[in-house]
């Protein structure tokens, strides 16, 4: 057994890594590499069953991260995202700190409802990027502040998908996740916009407001606010009243909220224009989750993810508490979400038998990931935010290396909070 | 790329996908479709439907058969399920154990073989189960479909944002409204799951029953194995069952259900009827997450290496060892420790006894094979079989 | 509450449709060959749920 499933993961780690060198994408790579390992396992036929069953892993989750992205898609074309960005700098542009308090309250919305920091970058990055080029703080600096706060709001509730997918891997409810999760994500990003955006002057106003898009006339805070009302106000109903509520899903709400962020916006939107946009720009992310989905079946077909949880499990505890930080991150950049139920989830079944709080636990980890989005192979976060804002230095030296402290306050805190998980789970709730 | 190899790339790689799709599509509409036929044993005198005790279910997936072997002689009223999870196949290949040999010389027994029929036509994304197992019988293999913990999305789609159990109030994770073992007491106008679990509730009124067990199985990882689950009603009955179990037959647990866990069945039958409710869990190495490959061979005979290896490392909460834990030991485990609850219940409330025979006990199953109490379809009339 | 529930999970059989919709057009569309096939393995999942089969 150990042989074989240790065979098995040699050929997902070559097939993996000859597609690479030929230039395949990640997703394709993995891909390959679950029909490599599948064939393998098999002994020369093709285990189909199993692939395209296990394409349906995360389709939930896929679901709700389209759903949600198209919401938040809605709220920019319509110029709502770009109403509150110049509002904020109207109000706050004599008082820097608060200027940068809510620009950071600003950045950890679209993230904390798709689970995705690609569509903080996307959706309000570019713009709070601006004002903040404006505020007299550096390029790369600028840079830096974006990508940890859309890493901090892809780690903030109520959608986080690394939690989702662990807590589902090891039969445990997502709930009680989103204090510590909100916690540990505002730690995170008003670290970042505070050391990095400090020092400086105030917004040249003029400036700012003139590279700012100018949002349509007529909207104004009510508009901007109903679709998230809309949102909230589900959420809620189908917690207060859920016996005389229908069952709607997270999806659906996106979808009504989106609806109400139609109706009141002030220009006419090309729905399935930017609609279709929607899923095309989301279609690396849902793709690498479909594919991790292959993967992951054919790894539990062939004991290869029996293997590795039992090399997780077996380690000492504070072997773990002095690599994961490291682990952690530098697995994100390698395999995206497919660390979630790889890692996470004997992880998870290891401090529930050491009686660590496993909330607190996997909310730490939960954290942590994100953090490797800037790091190759697939620096999904990093990339996206260098392109958005048409950075200009180099990605490591620059770039890299400015997000490298606040990068490891993250790392640090959550480590911390993994090994006080105990100590912590009076944070437990929501 | 030229344009033309562009796209002969993706009219291959659309029809590969289609060929994959008719291929897996196949297989799933089978396992959905499949019927498993249960031979009605010479004590079952009647065999109604779900959908009897709750008219909403007529004709949905989980309308299952409800069997009731009724001795004719004044006393209490059993009522056992399997399949509560049908990721836990001792639980139905017991339940229908009984249907197929049960008599009755007190009282009356009611079994549903399959209780979540939805969960058991649909197979888990990502875990890798086999779609189906077998287990040999006298007169050749017997087929059974392996279902998912959760009821098929197909019968119950979207999830809500969080599951908010009823009446309890209690926050579950989403999936888990789709959880048959989550969901109790049910609820009339809820999710198929839910209905469900109502459904049954009012068999549990109508009929009177008085003492209700759910068979069920458990990784190694979890705390709550190899033991009796029990309503405080029933602690006395379920402490002397392990007891008695453990100093003649095998070394089984017991524990009270806690009261402030809602949604499973040892509580809320417990809490919302007159029946006493008790919960069996024995031991399955094959949802442990450690396991190695994954197949009906695991399966069947609960060995696997790596778990092993994690019991060394003091990470179970059962022993393994390279015997691992058959098929044929999980099922006699939960036959012997039903009918010393049952004798017991008899025993504690005179005038309500369920005497039970024709069952094998632990002994007789793990010596004989689970296989040999299974009547042979070929040989049955017609209006005797019956399908899950 | 079953029809509201049933009108519901149509919806979601109807974003379904919609995401196959949007795959279907930009397999057609894309220049890019590693694109395409991605395209192609992510249309499983959702072709066999509206189908109703898994
Ligand atoms: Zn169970």
């Amino acid at each position: 057994m150990y042989f074989h499933a240790g065979l098995i993961l040699a050929v997902i780690a070559v097939t993996f890594a000859v597609a690479k060198y030929f230039k395949l994408s990640v997703e394709l790579s993995m891909l390959l590499a679950a029909i490599a390992a599948g064939i393998v396992h098999a002994g020369g036929a093709i285990p189909v069953r199993h692939l395209v069953e296990g394409s349906f892993t995360y389709l939930d989750v896929c679901l709700i991260f389209i759903t949600a992205t198209f919401f938040m898609n809605l709220l920019k074309e319509s110029g709502g995202v770009a109403f509150m960005v110049r509002k904020i700098v109207i109000t706050f542009h004599k008082t820097r700190l608060l200027c940068l308090f809510f620009l950071t309250v600003l950045l950890l919305i679209p993230g904390a409802l798709t689970g995705s920091g690609a569509a903080t970058v996307l959706t309000v990055g570019t713009l709070v990027g601006t004002v903040l080029s404006y505020m007299g703080i550096s390029e790369k600096r600028v840079a830096a502040i974006i990508f940890i706060c859309a890493a901090m709001s892809a780690a903030a509730p109520p959608v986080n998908l690394w939690a989702m997918m662990a807590a589902a891997g090891s039969n445990m409810p997502y709930v009680g996740f989103f204090q510590p999760l909100l916690v540990l994500s505002a730690i995170g990003a008003f670290f970042a916009m505070f050391f990095l955006g400090a020092k400086g002057k105030n917004v040249e106003l003029e400036k700012a407001l003139k590279e700012l898009p100018e949002p349509p006339e007529k909207m104004n805070w009510l508009r901007v606010g109903i679709p998230f009302a809309v949102l909230i106000f589900l959420i809620m109903a189908g917690r207060i009243w859920p016996f005389s509520t229908p069952t709607i899903g997270l999806p659906l709400m996106f979808v009504l909220a989106s609806v109400s962020a139609i109706l009141l916006s002030p220009k006419k939107l090309q729905i399935l224009r930017i609609a279709t946009e929607t899923i095309h720009s989301l279609i690396p992310l849902v793709g690498i989750m479909i594919v991790v989905g292959i993967l992951i079946q054919v790894m539990a077909l062939s004991g290869a993810r029996g293997l590795i949880s039992l090399g997780v499990v077996t380690l000492p505890l504070w072997v773990l508490f002095s690599t994961l930080f490291l682990i952690l991150p530098v697995s994100e950049g390698l395999l995206q979400y497919a660390v979630a139920p790889l890692l996470g989830v004997p992880l998870i079944l290891l401090f529930n038998m050491k009686g660590m709080n496993a909330i607190i636990a996997l909310s730490a980890m939960a954290v942590m990931w994100p953090i490797g989005d800037i790091l190759p192979p697939t620096a999904v976060v990093g990339r996206a935010t260098v392109m958005e804002l048409k950075f200009k230095g180099h990605y490591y030296k620059d770039f890299l290396k400015t997000a490298l402290i606040p990068m490891g306050f993250v790392l640090l805190v959550a480590t911390l909070f993994l090994i006080f998980s105990n100590e912590l789970s009076f944070l437990v709730g929501g | 790329m030229t344009d033309r190899n562009l796209l002969i790339v993706k009219l291959v790689s659309l029809a590969l996908v289609a060929v994959a799709l008719v291929i897996a599509g196949i297989q799933f509409h089978d396992h959905r479709n499949y019927q498993e036929e249960v031979v009605k044993g010479p004590g079952v005198t009647q065999v109604k439907k779900l959908s009897d005790y709750f008219e909403p279910l007529k004709g949905s997936i989980n309308d299952c058969n409800i069997y009731i072997i009724d001795s004719g002689v004044p006393g209490g009223t059993a009522f056992l399920i399997g399949s509560s999870h049908p990721e836990e196949p001792a639980g139905n290949l017991t339940a229908q154990l009984f249907v197929e040999n049960a008599k009755l010389a007190k009282g009356r027994l009611i079994v549903a073989i399959r209780a979540n029929q939805s969960a058991s036509r649909v197979s888990r994304p990502g875990d890798a189960y086999p779609l189906y197992y077998t287990i040999e019988t006298p007169w050749g293999e017997k087929k059974f479909r392996m279902g998912d913990r959760w009821s098929s999305p197909l019968d119950s789609w979207p999830d809500p944002e969080v599951y908010v159990n009823y009446p309890s109030g209690q926050l579950l994770a989403y999936m888990d409204v789709r959880n048959f073992n989550r969901t109790w007491p049910g609820r009339a106008n809820g999710m198929i799951t839910e209905q469900t679990n109502y459904a049954f509730m009012n068999v549990i009124k109508e009929e009177g029953v008085d003492i209700f067990i759910d068979l069920h199985e458990a990784e190694l990882e979890y705390p709550v194995i190899s033991t009796i689950v029990a309503h405080q009603k029933g602690a006395d009955i379920a402490g002397m069952a392990s007891m008695l179990l453990t100093s003649t037959e095998f070394r089984i647990g017991m524990e009270y259900s806690p009261k402030s866990l809602h949604g499973l069945s040892h509580r809320e039958v417990g809490d919302h009827s007159d029946a006493v409710s008790i919960l069996l869990e024995a031991p399955e190495p094959f949802l442990d997450r450690v396991r190695g490959i994954t197949d009906e061979k695991l399966l069947l005979t609960g060995q696997d290496e790596f778990v092993v290896m994690a019991g060394k490392y003091g990470l179970l909460y059962e022993k393994i060892d390279e015997k691992g834990w058959p098929i044929d030991v999980r099922v006699g485990r939960h036959c012997s420790t039903v009918l010393m609850i049952f004798e017991l219940w008899g025993d504690f409330n005179p005038g309500k006894e369920v005497v039970i025979q024709q069952v094998p006990r632990y002994d007789e199953v793990v010596q004989n094979g689970t296989g040999y109490y299974f009547r042979d379809p070929s040989k049955a009339k017609t209006e005797d079989i019956y399908y899950e | 509450m079953a029809i509201l529930n049933s009108i519901i999970s149509v919806c979601y059989y109807l974003i379904s449709a919609f995401v196959v919709f949007v795959l279907a057009k930009s397999i057609i569309k894309t220049k890019n060959v590693q694109d395409a096939i991605l395209y192609s393995v992510m249309l499983m999942p959702f072709i066999l749920r509206i189908l109703r089969i898994k």
